[in-house]
C-alpha cells in the first residue's frame, strides 16, 4: 500500500470493520443525509452538514453537545477515489466555515503539519468493509500527552462546564 | 476547588481556607458542582465531607478532549447507520 507521506510519528488511526459492502458504506461516510446521524461523539447531534463533496469541495458540520454547546468544523478534500479513498483535511471552525484554533473551544488538538486525514475503505469480501481512518494528529497526543497537564486542562474545563451549567438555569 | 478535591476528600471547612471566600460562598459553589453531579456531599459527624464524582471527571474529560473519542464514537454510530442503510436496501 502506497501512502502519500511517511511519517515518522505514529499517527492516530481508527479502524472498524462493518458488516456491509463497501459502496454502502461508503455512501454513509459521504452522504449528508448519512453523515448528519453519525457525526459527532456520543450524545450529541449534528444539526449541519452542509457538504459539497468534490476535489477542492470544501464541506461544514456543526455537532452539538449534549450541553448545547456547539463545534463546528470543515473539512477540505484533496483527493477522492470511489469507493476506496479519500484525502481531507479537518479543522475546527466557525459557523462560516472560517479555521479557529481547537484552543478556541477548549479542545487540545496538535495536527501534524503538512499531513492530512486519510480514510480508507476495503472490501474484505463476504459483504464486509474495513473502514480506517488515519486522523491528523500524533497517536501520542491522542493518547496521553502528559497525565498532569491534561488533569489540569480537564479541571478547567469542567470549571467551564460548571460555569455552562449555572448559565443555563 | 476541585483540584484540591483531586488530591482526595476534604471537609468543606478545609476547602473554604485556601480562598479569601466566606463560607457561605464557597458552600453555594459546592452545591453547584453536587447538583452538576461532579461532586458528592456526605455527613461526617458535624462536617460535610466532599468527594469528587470519578464517573463525572471521566464523562467530561472524555468529551471535551478526545479528538480521538470524536472519531470512536462516531464510527459506532456510523455502524448503526450502516445497519439500518442494509436493511433498507434488501427489502427493495
Amino acid at each position: 500500500m502506497t501512502k502519500s507521506r511517511v511519517n515518522e510519528t505514529e499517527r492516530m488511526t481508527i479502524t472498524r470493520v462493518f458488516d456491509a459492502p463497501r459502496e454502502l458504506v461508503w455512501k454513509a461516510w459521504t452522504d449528508p443525509k448519512y453523515v448528519m446521524q453519525w457525526w459527532g461523539p456520543k450524545g450529541f447531534t449534528a444539526p449541519v452538514c452542509q457538504m459539497d463533496f468534490r476535489v477542492g469541495g470544501k464541506s461544514l458540520f456543526c455537532m452539538r453537545a449534549p450541553d448545547g454547546q456547539e463545534f463546528w468544523n470543515a473539512i477540505e478534500y484533496h483527493e477522492i477515489v470511489p469507493p476506496e479513498k479519500i484525502v481531507s483535511s479537518m479543522y475546527f471552525a466557525d459557523s462560516k466555515g472560517n479555521k479557529v484554533e481547537p484552543a478556541a473551544y477548549g479542545i487540545e488538538h496538535e495536527a501534524i503539519d503538512g499531513a492530512y486525514d486519510v480514510t480508507i475503505f476495503e472490501d474484505l469480501g463476504n459483504g464486509q468493509t474495513k473502514l480506517t481512518f488515519i486522523g491528523n494528529e500524533p497517536m501520542e497526543s491522542a493518547k496521553n500527552s502528559g497525565q498532569l497537564e491534561g488533569w489540569n486542562q480537564i479541571l478547567d474545563k469542567i470549571a467551564a462546564v460548571v460555569a455552562g451549567l449555572v448559565q443555563a438555569k | 476547588m476541585i483540584e484540591r478535591l483531586s488530591h482526595g476528600p476534604a471537609s468543606v471547612h478545609r476547602l473554604t481556607e485556601p480562598f479569601a471566600l466566606s463560607q457561605q460562598m464557597i458552600s453555594k459553589h459546592i452545591a453547584c458542582l453536587v447538583r452538576a453531579r461532579i461532586v458528592i456531599k456526605t455527613k461526617r459527624g458535624r462536617e460535610s465531607v466532599c468527594t469528587l464524582r470519578p464517573a463525572a471527571i471521566k464523562t467530561v474529560s472524555d468529551w471535551a478532549i478526545s479528538y480521538r473519542r470524536f472519531w470512536e464514537e462516531s464510527f459506532d454510530k456510523l455502524e448503526g447507520v450502516v445497519n439500518e442503510m442494509k436493511k433498507l436496501e434488501v427489502k427493495k
